[in-house]
C-alpha cells in the first residue's frame, strides 16, 4: 500500500512540477463547457425548459459534466500509451507492484489537482452566471456516492482503451473514437434524454452512462427512491466488473508484448 | 525548350514547391498506409468523432425551430466549415505540430541547410490520416446544409463561397502556425499552449452570436476563429446583415499569411540551435 501512496504523491508532484501545461490541458474542457454554456442559456432564456431542464438545472449538469470530465484525465491513457509503444512498460513490468493499480494510484494521485481545477471552475462559472440548482439532502448524498465511483469507472475505461496499444501501433485512433464514444453515451455532451430512443438503448447497455449521466442525474433528483438506488447499483457493477475487465485485459497484453533493441 | 518559352522565375519556383511539397506528404502518406489497420481505425474515428457533435445539434433542433435565430442547415453549415479546415489542416500541414519539438531538439538545424523553405519542411513532414475522415464528414454536412438552407446560389455566389472557404482554412492555418511558432520565444518542448488556442476554435462551430460580446471579440480580432467558419456562413446566408463578412474574410486571410510569414522570420532569426 505504501509503495502505491508513494506513486500516487509522486504523480501529483509531476503536475505541480509542470503546472504550465496541466493548466492549459485543462482549456480544451473549458472551452467545450463555455460554448455548451452559452448556447444553453439562448436556449433556455426567459425561464423555458427543455425536456424538463430548466437553466438552473442545466447549469448544473453541465459543471458535474464538467466534472467528471476533468476528474481522471491527466495521468491518463495517452501517457500509458506512449509507454507501451516505445517499450518502457518494460521497465514497468520489472517493477514489484500490481500493474494496474499502480496506474490507478497514480491517476488519483494527479487527481488531487483536478480537483481544484474544478473548484475553481464551478466557483467561477456560480459567480458570475448565479447559482445553480441545489439538490436535496438524500440527492446530495447518492450524488457523492455516485461521484467516487466514477473515479475508478472513469480509470478503468482509459485503461482498457490504452491496453488496445499492445495491438495497434498508433494510439491516436483509439484514442479519439474512445472520446467520441464516450462523449456521445455518458452524457457529457447532451443529456441521454435527448437523445433518439436507439441512441438511448444502447447508452442504457453501454457502462459509458455511469461517468456523467449517472451522477448528473442523481444530484438533480431526476431519478428518486428505488430508482435511484438502482441506477447506483448499476453504475458500481460496471465499475467492478470493468476493474476485472481491466485485469482480464492486462493478462492476455503483457503476453502480446515486443520490445525491440536495448 | 527555348528560352521563351519557360515560364517566368518566380511561377517555376513555385511549380517546383508545391510538387516537393506534394513529394514530402507522399512519402508520409505511403509510410502510413504500411499500418493498415491504423489508417482505416483513424478514418473511422475522425468520422466518429465529428458526427458526434452532430447529435447534440441534431437534439436541439428535435425541439426547437432556431438557435438565436440561425437554423439547423445553417448550423450544421458553420460546423462543416470547421471540420473542413480541421481536415485540410491534418491532411496538409500536420507537420506543423512538430515545430515546438523539432525547435528544443535543436533539429531544425537539418532543415536550415535544405534548399526548401523551412515552414514548409516542417508543415510536410508528417501527415495526418484523421484528416481524410473529416473532409469526408466535413463534406457531407456542407452538401447537406447547403442544400437544405434555402439559398439561391448563383454561379457568382458559389465563386464568392469558394474565395471565402479557402480564406477561412488559410486563417486556421496562419493561427496554427503562429501558435506553433511561439517556441521559438518560449522554453521548454511545449505542444499545449498552440493545442489550447487550436482549442478556442471548437467554439466557432456554432453561430458566434450566442456568446458574450468580449468572447465573440477575441474570435473574431485576437483569434480570429469566427473567419474559419462561422463568417463566411453569415456572410452568404445572410447577406443583409453580414454583408461586410464576404470582402474582410478574405482580407483577414490575406493579413494573417502575412502577420505570420513575420512571425515565423522572426522566429528563425532567434533560432540558435541547442546545446546538447
Amino acid at each position: 500500500m505504501r509503495a502505491y501512496r508513494a506513486l500516487g504523491r509522486n504523480a501529483l508532484r509531476t503536475v505541480l512540477t509542470y503546472r504550465a501545461s496541466f493548466v492549459l490541458n485543462q482549456f480544451s474542457a473549458f472551452f467545450q463547457l463555455l460554448a455548451l454554456f452559452a448556447l444553453w442559456r439562448v436556449l433556455l432564456a426567459s425561464g423555458e425548459s427543455f425536456a424538463g431542464f430548466t437553466w438552473p438545472q442545466m447549469k448544473a449538469y453541465l459543471l458535474i459534466a464538467f466534472t467528471c470530465g476533468v476528474l481522471m484525465s491527466t495521468h491518463g491513457d495517452f501517457r500509458m500509451a506512449w509507454r507501451i509503444r516505445d517499450g518502457m512498460v518494460a521497465v514497468d513490468l520489472t517493477r514489484p507492484v500490481d500493474y494496474q493499480r499502480a496506474r490507478f494510484a497514480e491517476a488519483l494521485g494527479a487527481g488531487a489537482a483536478e480537483c481544484l481545477v474544478v473548484l475553481l471552475v464551478v466557483g467561477g462559472a456560480i459567480a458570475l452566471t448565479g447559482p445553480a440548482a441545489t439538490p436535496t439532502p438524500a440527492g446530495a448524498l447518492l450524488f457523492t456516492l455516485s461521484l467516487l465511483t466514477v473515479l475508478p469507472m472513469k480509470f478503468c475505461i482509459m485503461y482498457l482503451s490504452a491496453l488496445l496499444c499492445f495491438w495497434t501501433q498508433n494510439f491516436l485512433g483509439v484514442g479519439l473514437a474512445r472520446a467520441a464514444i464516450v462523449s456521445l453515451f455518458s452524457g457529457a455532451l447532451v443529456p441521454l434524454v435527448l437523445l433518439p430512443h436507439w441512441l438511448q438503448t444502447a447508452a442504457a447497455l453501454l457502462p459509458f452512462s455511469g461517468t456523467t449521466s449517472t451522477p448528473a442525474l442523481l444530484y438533480l433528483g431526476r431519478v428518486e427512491g428505488s430508482g435511484a438506488l438502482g441506477l447506483l447499483g448499476v453504475q458500481l457493477l460496471w465499475a467492478v466488473g470493468l476493474w476485472w475487465c481491466g485485469r482480464a485485459a492486462w493478462g492476455a497484453a503483457s503476453r502480446q508484448l515486443t520490445v525491440h533493441g536495448g | 525548350m527555348r528560352a521563351v518559352d519557360r515560364p517566368p522565375g518566380r511561377v517555376r519556383a513555385l511549380r517546383s514547391g508545391a510538387r516537393l511539397y506534394g513529394r514530402c506528404l507522399g512519402a508520409h502518406l505511403r509510410a502510413s498506409l504500411e499500418y493498415e489497420v491504423d489508417f482505416w481505425l483513424m478514418i473511422f474515428a475522425a468520422v466518429l468523432y465529428q458526427f458526434v457533435p452532430l447529435v447534440f445539434i441534431g437534439a436541439v433542433f428535435a425541439r426547437v425551430p432556431d438557435l438565436d435565430g440561425w437554423t439547423m442547415p445553417e448550423v450544421v453549415l458553420i460546423t462543416s466549415l470547421a471540420v473542413l479546415a480541421e481536415g485540410v489542416g491534418s491532411l496538409l500541414y500536420e507537420g506543423t505540430w512538430q515545430l515546438p519539438w523539432t525547435v528544443n531538439q535543436g533539429e531544425l538545424d537539418y532543415l536550415l541547410v535544405r534548399p526548401y523553405p523551412v515552414v514548409l519542411q516542417i508543415a510536410s513532414s508528417r501527415i495526418g490520416l484523421n484528416g481524410a475522415g473529416n473532409l469526408l464528414t466535413g463534406t457531407i454536412m456542407f452538401a447537406w446544409g447547403l442544400g437544405n438552407c434555402d439559398l439561391d446560389l448563383t454561379p457568382f455566389g458559389a465563386l464568392t463561397l469558394l474565395v471565402l472557404v479557402t480564406s477561412g482554412v488559410l486563417v486556421k492555418f496562419a493561427i496554427v502556425v503562429t501558435a506553433t511558432s511561439a517556441s521559438f520565444w518560449l522554453v521548454g518542448a511545449n505542444v499545449n499552449l498552440a493545442v489550447s488556442l487550436h482549442n478556442v476554435g471548437d467554439l466557432a462551430r456554432y453561430p458566434l452570436t450566442v456568446y458574450h460580446g468580449g468572447l465573440r471579440l477575441v474570435l473574431t480580432v485576437l483569434l480570429p476563429f469566427g473567419f474559419v467558419s462561422f463568417y463566411p456562413v453569415a456572410a452568404v446566408v445572410r447577406p443583409g446583415t453580414y454583408w461586410w463578412a464576404t470582402v474582410v474574410t478574405p482580407l483577414v486571410a490575406g493579413l494573417c499569411v502575412l502577420l505570420t510569414l513575420r512571425v515565423v522570420r522572426a522566429g528563425l532569426r532567434r533560432y540558435e540551435s541547442a546545446g546538447a
